[in-house]
C-alpha cells in the first residue's frame, strides 16, 4: 500500500480567545488515502471543520494557533510548510468548498472571472485558455448554457447553481483533494441529493480524494468510504462506513446513529450539550453524556483509540483491559440506560424533546 | 429597468435639481431686503458719491427696476450663459474673481484629497486586517486624534512651531511665486498637512469599518482557499466589494474637503482661494459674489451626486435599477 495522501497526526489546534484558550482541536488522527472519501462528522462545535481548515491552515492565525502534530501531504509537512507554498497548495492541490454558496462567490466578479482568476493562480496559461477551461468546468458540473452564463454574477444564480459554480472553482487546477465543508447543508434536500450526486461522479472522473465534512449520517451513508467521528475536539471513532453504521463501536456514535430516522427506532436526542472547551471535563470528554461513563472515565486523560477490528478504532475504556466491550457493541444505548437504572443519563426525560439534543 | 434609463433618470433629476436651486436662489434674493444696495451705497458714500444715485446705479446694474418675471428670465439666462454679475468690492465680473480664487484651491486641495485618500485607505485596509494588533490601535489612536483636533487650531499651532518658532515654513501665503517653484511647494504644505490630517482620519475610520464587513466573509476565505495572496485578497477581495459602499464617502469626501474644510484654512493661511474668496465677499455683503460661491459647491454636490449613482452602476453588478 502507498503512503496515504494526507495524513493528520496528533494535530493540536487552539484559540486565543478573550475568555480563555479554546483547545478546538485535541490531538486528532486521520488519514485519507488517494481516490476515497472520509466523512469527518460531528456537532457543530466538535472541531470539525477546524481541523479540516487547519490542513491549509485556513483557519484565521491569529487568534488559531496550530499548537502541534504534523498534517503530512503527501510525504510533506504542511505545518512546517511557507505561506508562500501553501498559497501554491491552496487551490492548486488542495481545494475547498464551504457550506453556504450564497456568499462564498464575491458579489461584484461574474463567476467566470471567479473561476479563471483560480486557474491562473495556479497554470501559466492565457486568460482566453483559463476561460476556455472555465466555461468547460461549468459545464461539467451542470450550469446550463455555460457559454453565455459565464460572465453571469452570482446573484443571477440560485444556490444550488451557486454550489455548482465553487465547486467548479475549486476543480480549476485538478486538486488532488477537495475539502468539503458541509457543501450541502444550506441547500434544499433535492438539491443536496444532486450536489452529492455530482461530486461522486466528479470523484469518478477525477480521481480526488474527498475530506467531506458533515454532522448528516444521511449524507455520510451516501457518500462515504470511511467515516471520523469526532466530539469535543477528539476523535471518538474511526473506520470504514460500513463498519461504523453496522457495528458502531462507541457510545456516541451509536448515540448519533440513534438520532436517524430509519433505524428502527425512534428519533432520539443526545441528552446535554457539548462540553466548554476552555475547560474540558477530566477524562472521557463524553463521560458527561455517555449512559455508560464509569468512576475510571471521569478521571485522567481521554481514552486512546483502540482498535476494535480491522482498520476500525473506538476511543473508549471498554475497550481497554478489565471491561467487557459488548456492553456497548451488543445492545442499543437505550436498552442500557433503561438497565442502568438512568443514573447517569441527564436526559431521561427528553426522549420526544427533539429541540433539547443535537440530532 | 435597464442601465441606461436609470442613467438618463439620474441625469433628468440633476438638471431639475439645478433649476430648483436656482429658482429658490432667485426668491430668496428678490425677497431680502437690500441684497447688496445698502453694502453699494455705503461703499459709494465712503468714496464721497451720492447715495440715492449709487442706489439707483446699483439698481440698474442689477436689473431691480424689472417687473419681477423679466428678472426671473434674465436671471435665469445669465445663470445659463455663465454671466454671474459683477462684484462691486473686487471691481471685476464673479467669473474673473472665481477663476482667478479657484487654482490657489486647487493647489492645496487636490495635494491634500489624494493624500488623504491613499494614506486613510492604505492604514484602513492594514487596520482591518490586522485587527486587535498594536498597529490596529496605533491607526484608531491617530484616526481619533485626527478627527477630534480642529482644523483652525492644528493650523495655528503648525504656524506657531514650523513658522514662527523653528522658521522652516513660511507662515501665510504670498501670491506671485511660481505655481512650480520650490517657494510655492513650501508654503503649502502647513495647508495640505492641515487639510489631510482630518480627512485621512475619517477616511482610515470608514475604510477600517467596511473593510472589517469583508475580511471575515466567505468569499474571502473562498479566494484564499484559491490561493490567492495577502496582496491579491486584500486588493481584489476585500477592497474592492467594499468600494460600493465608500464610494458615497469618497465622493461626499472630496467635496467636503474642497469647499467646507477648506474654509477656515484659507482664512487661517491667507491663501486667495475660493473660501477666503467667500469670507470676505460675506463680510462685505457683495451679494453677486457671495451667491456665485455658495451656488458652485452646490453644483459640484450635485454632478458629485450623479457621478456617484453612475460609479454604482459600475461598481455593484447587484443594483436594483427600478429601486432607485
Ligand atoms: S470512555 Fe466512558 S464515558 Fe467515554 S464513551 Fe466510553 S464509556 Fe462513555
Amino acid at each position: 500500500m502507498t503512503d496515504p495522501l494526507l495524513s493528520i497526526r496528533e494535530l493540536r489546534v487552539r484559540f486565543d480567545t478573550d475568555e480563555g484558550v479554546v483547545q478546538a482541536v485535541d490531538g486528532v488522527s486521520f488519514d485519507v488515502e488517494r481516490g476515497e472519501t472520509v466523512c469527518v462528522v460531528g456537532e457543530s462545535g466538535s472541531g470539525k471543520t477546524v481541523a479540516c481548515e487547519s490542513v491549509t491552515r485556513l483557519i484565521p492565525m491569529p487568534p488559531g494557533e496550530i499548537a502541534g502534530g504534523e498534517i503530512l501531504f503527501d510525504g510533506e509537512d504542511l505545518t512546517e510548510a511557507s505561506e508562500k507554498r501553501l498559497e501554491s497548495i491552496r487551490g492548486g492541490r488542495i481545494a475547498h468548498v464551504f457550506q453556504n454558496p450564497q456568499s462564498a462567490l464575491n458579489p461584484v466578479y461574474p463567476i467566470g472571472a471567479q473561476i479563471v482568476e483560480a486557474i491562473r493562480l495556479h497554470r501559466d496559461v492565457s486568460k482566453q485558455a483559463a476561460r476556455d477551461r472555465a466555461i468547460d468546468l461549468l459545464d461539467r458540473v451542470g450550469i446550463p448554457e455555460a457559454t453565455a452564463r459565464v460572465d453571469d454574477y452570482p446573484h443571477e444564480f440560485s444556490g444550488g447553481m451557486k454550489q455548482r459554480v465553487v465547486i467548479a472553482m475549486a476543480l480549476a487546477a485538478d486538486p488532488d483533494l477537495l475539502v468539503a465543508d458541509e457543501p450541502t447543508t444550506a441547500l434544499d434536500v433535492t438539491i443536496q441529493a444532486q450536489i452529492l450526486r455530482l461530486l461522486r461522479d466528479l470523484q469518478a472522473e477525477f480521481g480526488m480524494s474527498i475530506v467531506f465534512v458533515t454532522h448528516d449520517l444521511g449524507v455520510v451513508a451516501e457518500i462515504a468510504d470511511r467515516v471520523v467521528v469526532m466530539y469535543a475536539g477528539r476523535v471518538m471513532e474511526t473506520g470504514s462506513v460500513h463498519d461504523v453504521f453496522d457495528r458502531p463501536s462507541h457510545p456516541y456514535t451509536k448515540a448519533l446513529l440513534d438520532c436517524l430516522p430509519g433505524q428502527g427506532q425512534s428519533m432520539r436526542p443526545i441528552g446535554g450539550t457539548l462540553p466548554d472547551l476552555k475547560q474540558p471535563p477530566a477524562g472521557c470528554r463524553f463521560h458527561p453524556r455517555c449512559p455508560h461513563a464509569t468512576a475510571d472515565c471521569r478521571t485522567g486523560t481521554h481514552p486512546e483509540l483502540l482498535p476494535v477490528g480491522s482498520g476500525h478504532d473506538a476511543a473508549c475504556v471498554y475497550y481497554g483491559p478489565g471491561y467487557d466491550s459488548t456492553v456497548i457493541r451488543g445492545e442499543s444505548v437505550s436498552e442500557s440506560r433503561a438497565a442502568d437504572g438512568g443514573d447517569a443519563v441527564a436526559d431521561s426525560d427528553s426522549d420526544h424533546d427533539t429541540t433539547g439534543g443535537d440530532c | 429597468m435597464s442601465m441606461h434609463w436609470y442613467v438618463a433618470r439620474r441625469v433628468a433629476w440633476a438638471v431639475v435639481a439645478t433649476y430648483l436651486i436656482l429658482t429658490i436662489t432667485f426668491g430668496l434674493l428678490a425677497v431680502a431686503p437690500g441684497d447688496g444696495q445698502t453694502a453699494f451705497a455705503f461703499e459709494a458714500a465712503t468714496e464721497g458719491g451720492d447715495v440715492d444715485e449709487a442706489r439707483e446705479t446699483f439698481d440698474e446694474i442689477t436689473g431691480r427696476d424689472e417687473p419681477l418675471l423679466t428678472r426671473y428670465t434674465n436671471y435665469m439666462v445669465n445663470m445659463a450663459t455663465l454671466n454671474w454679475g459683477w462684484s462691486f468690492t473686487r471691481n471685476q465680473s464673479v467669473m474673473d474673481a472665481l477663476a482667478a480664487a479657484y487654482p490657489y484651491s486647487l493647489m492645496y486641495a487636490v495635494p491634500a484629497t489624494f493624500i488623504s485618500i491613499v494614506f486613510g485607505y492604505a492604514i484602513g485596509l492594514y487596520s482591518a486586517t490586522h485587527q486587535y494588533t498594536l498597529t490596529d490601535y496605533l491607526g484608531t489612536f491617530t484616526a481619533f486624534f485626527g478627527i477630534s483636533v480642529p482644523n483652525f487650531w492644528f493650523g495655528i499651532m503648525l504656524i506657531l512651531v514650523f513658522a514662527v518658532d523653528l522658521g522652516w515654513l513660511p507662515s501665510y501665503y504670498q501670491t506671485g511665486r511660481g505655481v512650480w517653484t520650490l517657494a510655492n511647494a513650501k508654503q503649502l504644505v502647513l495647508p495640505v498637512v492641515v487639510l489631510s490630517t482630518g480627512a485621512i482620519a475619517g477616511n482610515m475610520r470608514y475604510s477600517r469599518a467596511e473593510a472589517l464587513e469583508y475580511v471575515h466573509a466567505d468569499f474571502v476565505k473562498t479566494a484564499r482557499a484559491k490561493g490567492a495572496d495577502d496582496w491579491r485578497v486584500l486588493v481584489r477581495h476585500i477592497f474592492r466589494p467594499a468600494l460600493v459602499p465608500l464610494m458615497t464617502i469618497l465622493v461626499a469626501d472630496i467635496l467636503g474637503l474642497l469647499f467646507a474644510g477648506a474654509y477656515i484654512t484659507e482664512v487661517v493661511f491667507q491663501i486667495p482661494g475660493l473660501g477666503l474668496l467667500s469670507y470676505k465677499a460675506i463680510i462685505q455683503q457683495d451679494t453677486a459674489l457671495v451667491m456665485a460661491t455658495t451656488l458652485v459647491p452646490v453644483f459640484i454636490a450635485i454632478v458629485g451626486n450623479l457621478v456617484q449613482d453612475i460609479a454604482y452602476t459600475v461598481l455593484d453588478p447587484r443594483i436594483d435599477y427600478g429601486d432607485r
